[in-house]
């Protein structure tokens, strides 16, 4: 009984582990008895995980690691510093919104990825290239929703500061502000899956490190399970920096826990 | 002796965007004197919120005046204080921070804000809540931080909207009757816009009644009822009657809008 209750409490999880187990056997089963596939053309998780362990011992690994994670950083921070002053003036001022809109929407739509080459250029094959890339991926989501947050400020709020004779400065850093957290973090989520994938193919492009650089080597030199360590670390990143974002969310607007947002 | 609040033909028009322009007020006049409880009632949108807003110096008229102590009113001042009827509290604040916020806007340092939010937290009888946040709070809670935040920043007047309407019937009850002790106790002048006919006649010196739009004074009757009032005199035949003559002044607005 006690164990069944625990089960049901915890279901979530439990289903979502066997979930990956069924997956991760069933692969394994099938290319070992059913499609034994030659290894040079597709890999199995006994294989990946050897991989794991020897590229944990090594450090090259970690040495690309950190030299993704710079450009990501130096990236996304000022997309951060960016994006939320431009979205949080564009949703208050009609007349900077009216000027920027039509030009960021365009930018947003459109595949930026196709800018690479461009941004490699201009920015060389060094951090700062893909730091340009990341930027350009990732400030988008913190402007438009920084700027949907002030929009959805509620306005009688906006009438409690100005009718106890707040200032424009009170009115943004007390009401305007604090209600666009929530919008800002849930950018900050999607900015990180586009972040990455700035990374990522800056290094395709040129590079000579980096996980984006050794996920195409690997796939170069017909090295499948170190190309799906590369692949399963950026996934695990991605995946820890969303639901840190998710914590951070409930954090800031307790508010609104009713709300599932995914 | 000029009256403490004079407004003299106030006219305000909204134009919403590609629609005839709204007349919401109309030649509007009140005087109110220093402590009194008036208040506004109406048919829906005859301009009672507005003129309040004007009261509060948000929103400025087309034409006419309005004075407060002698002085032209041309924007929100210490003196007046509104009660929002959707509360108005800021979600990522508590109690305590919610009712701070009048003194913080107004440079008081915060060892004065903390200990006068704590004494009017006190007076609302929210003590226990101090540092809740507004969506652990019922409705009725809500609005008794509404009115200390009103409170703190210590205003001559206090400007309600509606301020109960949100509010299941008990809990209305018994907000109105700590309104009237705080008041009492208090003095401030106060104008309390409602729904209400009853609300109007337990709490007010005066009912000023309005026209459907554009709003109009219609007229302005005295309810000379003795205080201190309890919920008891709710059910006099007194009170029955002065609901009626209000009653009958509102009816005609009412109706006359089909």
């Amino acid at each position: 009984m006690r164990a069944k209750k625990y089960f049901s409490e915890h279901r979530r999880l439990w289903l979502a582990l066997c979930s990956f187990f069924f997956l991760f056997t069933a692969w394994e089963l099938m290319l070992t008895y059913i499609f034994p596939v030659n290894p040079f053309f597709f890999t199995k998780p006994s294989l990946i995980a050897a991989a794991f362990k020897e590229q944990f011992q090594g450090t090259k690994l970690w040495h690309d690691l950190a030299v993704s994670s710079q450009a990501f950083l130096w990236g996304f921070s000022f997309a951060v510093i960016v994006g939320i002053p431009v979205g949080l003036v564009m949703g208050w001022r009609k007349r900077v919104e009216y000027s920027l809109d039509p030009f960021l929407t365009a930018l947003y739509a459109s595949p930026l990825v196709a800018l690479a080459p461009l941004f490699i250029i201009v920015f060389g094959v060094g951090v700062l290239g893909k730091a340009a890339l990341v930027f350009l991926l990732a400030v988008f989501p913190f402007i438009f929703n920084a700027f949907a947050g002030v929009k959805s400020t509620d306005s009688l709020l906006i009438n409690v500061i100005r009718s106890y004779g707040g200032s424009e400065k009170d009115l943004y850093l007390k009401v305007i502000l604090p209600s666009t957290m929530p919008y800002i973090i849930a950018g900050a989520r999607l900015a990180i899956g586009r972040g990455l994938v700035g990374v990522i193919v800056g290094e395709f492009y040129a590079a000579s490190e980096g996980i984006g650089f050794a996920i195409t080597q690997a796939g170069d030199t017909y090295r499948l399970p170190d190309m799906f360590v590369g692949i399963i670390i950026l996934s695990l990143i991605a995946v820890g920096l969303t639901e840190l974002m998710r914590k951070l969310e409930l954090m800031v607007a307790p508010w609104r826990t009713t709300d599932e947002v995914r | 002796m000029a009256p403490f609040i004079q407004a003299q033909k106030l006219t305000l028009s909204f134009r919403p965007k590609n629609r005839e322009p709204v007349t919401a007020l109309s030649d509007f006049y009140l005087e109110v004197g220093k402590g009194e409880f008036v208040s506004i009632v109406g048919p829906s949108g005859c301009g009672k919120s507005t003129f309040l807003n004007i009261v509060l110096g948000l929103i400025k008229p087309d034409s006419g005046e309005i004075h407060l102590n002698g002085a032209r009113i041309t924007g929100p001042g210490q003196e007046r204080a509104m009660v929002f009827q959707e509360f108005g509290l800021l979600p990522w604040r508590t109690v305590t921070a919610n009712v701070e916020l009048g003194l913080e806007l107004k440079g008081i340092p915060p060892a004065q804000r903390a200990e006068r939010a704590t004494e009017l937290i006190q007076l609302v009888g929210l003590k226990d809540f101090a540092s809740h946040y507004p969506h652990e709070l019922s409705g009725g809670m809500k609005q008794r931080v509404g009115l200390a935040r009103a409170l703190a920043t210590e205003p001559e007047v206090l400007l309600m909207d509606e301020p109960f309407a949100a509010l299941d019937a008990q809990t209305r009850d018994l907000m109105q009757m700590e309104l009237l002790q705080i008041w009492e106790h208090t003095k401030k002048t106060v104008l309390f816009v409602t729904h209400s006919i009853e609300e109007a006649a337990y709490l007010s010196d005066r009912v000023v009644v309005m026209t459907a739009r554009p709003g109009r004074t219609k007229d302005i009757l005295n309810i000379d009822l003795p205080r201190p009032r309890d919920y008891e005199m709710r059910l006099t035949p007194e009170f029955n009657e002065i609901k009626l003559r209000i009653w009958d002044v509102l009816k005609e607005e009412l109706t006359s809008r089909g």
